[in-house]
């Protein structure tokens, strides 16, 4: 079993990136929490500014750690609704708590309901960390 | 693994020397590790989340005919001349092991007698001084790592560029992290550029268990190399990045009291403030408005300034000018 920290609520992707819906249409984006231990210490986030056009599965932001530099590939399309400004101005609050305060985008889907078969219930992606 | 390449440049511009290395990040066949030796003359090397202004004295590196490059792995600045000799290890991401390639360059050190050991995040120190600073880079199938080997760096050439006051210019981004250092060629008069070279490819061939062979000339895609070189070159890579800081600095002039205060992102000066006691407030705020869209420590005098510009106002702006162009030691 592994050792991660995986919630029943988000939507999953294997580049461990989850999604949840926050309200009209609006979906949050950050990183999990065997992506942030397999980074260590996170000490900048470039996050994009509202009103960008992101797509599924292609890089919308990227962490620096003392690991390395990462890109963050995103569950959803759409358009940037808000940024994490707290997680840019304090990026050890996507080690601390990546489900929570240290998310990183709302993006505004443009296609979520066809976009949700492609990525992995909170089942499927502990099933799929036991294989990594 | 089944390959060992080794690839050494044979020219010491930074941006041509990175653009190699990335283009060797990009066509890295699997099955293989390509080890990259290179030299760079004068240069400070940022990370690829610095702020150049927060991190190096750019004009003083640049009047001294040094370069500023910025690479695309994380961490702090280091300085290189041409007594410094970096390494990349560049292998898909199953042929790519930190263990091991941290292993040759404690094993090449080692055979010089010298005791040297990985310290704190990403150092390789002797007697808790630092030789070796160390980044890395991934993307999704590819990953390089790369550091500095101080052999006879010129150590007071590199503390002017580095020691920036942090006062002025407060920046997000990555902050570097001081650390004493040394020259290998001080503990070991048998190391030099050339030695160090030979001892890294016997250590690469000891822990892989392959003999390196020399990377042929298509390993390099020259095309390839010309348009990296040229992105590297650029001022939106080097000065233009998202990296959002403010910068504030006070002054008494014969003509009056002057506190300015910019906001600058992707090396453009967004919002300007200035106060002041001089008497030609109203000019004064023009001048700060047409700050706005400007690039960070770019000259100020213009045309469209000149127009009604006076003998006290010449002065005053070219007072404001040297104020913002100064770099702050």
């Amino acid at each position: 079993m592994s050792s991660y920290e995986v919630r029943a609520l988000p939507l999953y992707t294997k580049e461990h990136t989850w999604m949840k819906t926050v309200g009209n249409g609006i979906v949050r984006v950050g990183i999990t929490d065997y992506a942030q231990k397999m980074l260590k210490e996170i000490n900048y986030a470039e996050l994009p500014s509202e009103g960008d056009e992101v797509v599924q599965m292609e890089s919308c932001a990227e962490l620096e750690s003392t690991k390395a530099v990462s890109q963050v590939y995103c569950p959803v399309s759409g358009t940037v609704a808000a940024v994490n400004e707290e997680a840019m101005d304090e990026p050890s609050l996507i080690n601390q708590n990546p489900y929570d305060a240290g998310w990183l985008i709302d993006v505004e889907a443009s296609d979520l309901e066809s976009e949700k078969a492609n990525l992995m219930t909170a089942e499927e992606y502990k099933a799929f960390l036991d294989t990594i | 693994m089944r390959q060992l390449i080794y690839y050494i440049s044979e020219q010491m511009n930074p941006w041509r020397n990175l653009a190699i290395e990335e283009a060797l990040l990009m066509k890295v066949p699997k099955d293989t590790v390509i080890l990259y030796l290179w030299r760079n003359q004068r240069t400070v090397v940022i990370g690829r989340n610095q702020n150049c202004f927060a991190e190096c004295n750019v004009k003083c590196l640049e009047e001294e005919g040094g370069y500023l490059a910025r690479r695309l792995s994380g961490g702090g600045s280091v300085y290189h001349d041409d007594q410094n000799l970096n390494f990349t290890f560049l292998a898909n991401a199953e042929d790519y092991n930190v263990d091991m390639q941290m292993e040759v360059i404690l094993r090449a050190v080692k055979s010089f007698g010298l005791n040297a050991e990985k310290t704190g995040r990403n150092d390789i120190t002797i007697d808790g001084r630092k030789f070796s600073g160390n980044a890395f880079y991934q993307n999704k199938e590819k990953c390089y790592h790369h550091g500095t080997l101080l052999i006879h760096t010129d150590s007071e050439v590199m503390s002017r560029y580095l020691n920036v006051s942090g006062e002025k210019l407060k920046s997000k981004g990555v902050a570097s992290v001081k650390a004493r250092v040394v020259n290998l060629g001080e503990l070991s008069p048998e190391i030099t550029v050339e030695t160090m070279k030979k001892a890294m490819l016997q250590a690469a061939e000891d822990v892989y268990g392959i003999a390196p062979v020399k990377a042929d000339a298509g390993v390099c895609d020259q095309e390839l190399i010309a348009r990296l070189e040229k992105k590297n070159a650029s001022w939106e890579w080097r000065y233009g990045r998202k990296i959002p800081f403010t910068w504030e600095k006070e002054r008494r002039f014969a003509w009056g009291n002057v506190h300015i205060r910019l906001d600058v992102n992707e090396g453009v000066i967004q919002q300007a403030v200035i106060y002041s006691d001089a008497i030609d407030v109203e000019w004064i705020a023009a001048l700060a408005d047409y700050m706005v869209q400007k690039r960070f420590r770019s000259p100020l005098v213009t045309e469209t300034l000149e127009t009604d510009m006076t003998k006290e106002r010449s002065m005053i702006l070219k007072d404001i000018e040297l104020m913002m162009m100064e770099e702050e030691e």
